[in-house]
């Protein structure tokens, strides 16, 4: 490995985690929908992989820290995964400790981090053989994957019943590509599906508002109060003096814990495990703070297991952060493939050394970021950045990769997935379903022709 | 403020209906308008000057359109 490569890569790191700390402070941006686009735009550069990895395990780590505090600050949670821990951060900031909650959050990320990493790649090492195996089975597992996801979720039922419809939708939409020749017929596309159904509960309360008489019950003459509190901080930065012995113990234990099910959704265990290590606590400050630490370090441990070892020892995205935030490095055509992906083109040393690189520049530079400047920066977001600008954003992603991915028949193909999707969102069939359905779709389809 | 102004709460926050519109519109205009100044064919500028023009719509959605936030400062101390 030489020192151009290096260069480049700590240059990548350094570039997700200026991009990211922005985004970060943004309230209620979703995971995926920042850093897919992203991601694939940089993978589509031809930058080398190793550059590309690195570039992506640094801005998870920024994104996951920088996205808790604005739930803390102000109240509004930052991304999907910083939402477990509204709950608490409200009561925290009720007591007047806001600053103290953002420190515990920064050590706790710190401590997800440096848990999950090493044991990441020890499980990814101990897994790697029967890494062919699992990817001979890989249609199959996605369509498991879909149904244990349901089982586990809040619509039991409508999500084991959506599964297949979900999934001749879109493949209708691919053969309808193909049969129009739109597209080449052994491309299968995955891109702007995945954001279809990321985006899909938004376009139904956009769509909603279009109804006169929904709208006019949703109206507000109030604007959104938001209470700053002051940073006059302790500016102490040891990490040991921030969290008590329990609290570090607490963190420590969910973090490991959740490298091992990983192939679970990242939300759905920071909550279970968040609360499951907090909740006999009886004091209730110290139940919430531990309930804070805890969830903060899960968030980067679900992250790091989720994408690390599916990459290192299967290849193919079998866990809700590799289908989803990290699709791009699975499979990018024409850069990156399923059957030649990082999986295939890395080795195991550089796979560590990108790991490193991107996780350790990550977490040190927004420790002290964080620490240091959470409520300027927080403030300067909510009095520059209008949420409707944030909205049209999104909007404009998708319009962006639809159009990249089939012309324009897509842009109403994705909204169409958008509307579908959105609905059974809302109705309780989760993200996780979905994507395995997207995933799933193609062997489905093919298996029930066969009836 | 003008009595028409429609304002609904989506994805946790306040909007203005007709902002959204407009700043929906002018992104989706920025991004595609710079997405069509690549050079055909070339997948990573499209993409680069797409997300270009997303960027370049939200900053002047930012500059034009006011956040439907009241926003107080107030002292705490740390120590409760």
């Amino acid at each position: 490995m030489d020192i151009g490569i290096l260069t480049q890569m700590v240059l990548a790191a350094l570039a997700a985690i200026f991009i990211y700390i922005l985004i970060g402070f943004i309230p209620g941006t979703d995971e995926t929908s920042v850093l897919m686009p992203i991601t694939l735009t940089v993978v589509l550069s031809g930058v080398a992989p190793i550059v590309v990895l690195t570039f992506f395990i640094a801005a998870i780590v920024t994104l996951n820290l920088t996205n808790s505090i604005p739930t803390s600050l102000v109240g509004l949670p930052g991304g999907v995964m910083s939402s477990p821990m509204l709950e608490h951060s409200l009561f925290l900031k009720d007591k007047g400790l806001s600053a103290m909650v953002i420190k515990k959050m920064s050590v706790g990320a710190l401590i997800g981090t440096i848990i999950s990493i090493p044991i990441a790649l020890i499980l990814a090492n101990f897994l790697a053989p029967y890494g062919a195996k699992l990817q001979e089975i890989g249609p199959l597992l996605f369509v498991l994957g879909a149904i244990f996801l349901s089982l586990i979720g809040s619509n039991k039922v409508l999500s084991l019943v959506s599964i297949i419809p979900m999934s001749i939708l879109f493949m209708a939409l691919r053969h309808l590509y193909w049969g129009i020749g739109l597209v080449p017929e052994d491309t299968n596309i995955t891109t702007s599906f995945f954001l279809g159904i990321t985006i899909g509960p938004l376009i139904v309360s956009l769509f909603n508002l279009l109804n006169k008489d929904i709208r006019e019950g949703q109206l507000t003459k109030e604007k959104k109060k938001i209470t700053i509190p002051d940073d006059s901080l302790d500016r102490s930065l040891n990490p040991l003096r921030i969290l008590n012995k329990n609290e570090i113990k607490r963190a420590s234990f969910a973090a490991l814990i959740s490298n091992f099910l990983f192939v679970l959704s990242p939300v759905g265990l920071t909550i279970l495990i968040g609360e499951a290590v907090s909740n006999r606590i009886e004091d209730p400050v110290n139940r919430a703070t531990t309930a804070i630490t805890s969830m903060s370090a899960l968030i980067q441990s679900t992250y790091i297991s989720g994408i690390i070892i599916p990459l290192i020892a299967i290849g193919i995205p079998l866990s809700p952060t590799a289908v989803g935030p990290g699709g791009a490095l699975f499979n990018a055509p024409p850069v990156f493939t399923i059957d030649n992906n990082l999986h295939h083109i890395l080795s195991r040393k550089e796979f560590v050394v990108a790991i490193l690189i991107g996780g350790v520049l990550a977490s040190s530079i927004t420790y002290i970021i964080t620490n240091r400047f959470a409520s300027r920066i927080t403030t300067f977001v909510l009095k520059k950045i209008p949420h409707e600008a944030i909205l049209a954003l999104f909007i404009s992603f998708i319009l962006l990769l639809a159009y990249m991915d089939a012309g324009l028949i897509n842009i109403f193909g994705v909204l169409l997935i958008g509307i579908s999707c959105g609905t059974l969102n809302k109705l309780g069939v989760n993200y996780g379903i979905q994507f395995m359905a997207l995933y799933a779709a193609p062997w489905i389809i093919e298996k029930l022709a066969l009836f | 403020m003008d009595k028409n102004r429609q304002m609904v709460e989506i994805w946790g926050d306040i909007v203005d209906i007709k902002s959204l519109i407009v700043s929906i519109v002018i992104s989706s205009i920025t991004t595609m308008g710079l997405y069509f100044l690549a050079p055909n064919g070339n997948q990573m500028m499209e993409l680069f000057l797409g997300l270009a023009g997303a960027v370049l719509g939200f900053i002047i959605s930012s500059i034009i359109i006011k956040p439907k936030r009241i926003i107080d400062f107030e002292n705490q101390d740390t120590n409760k």
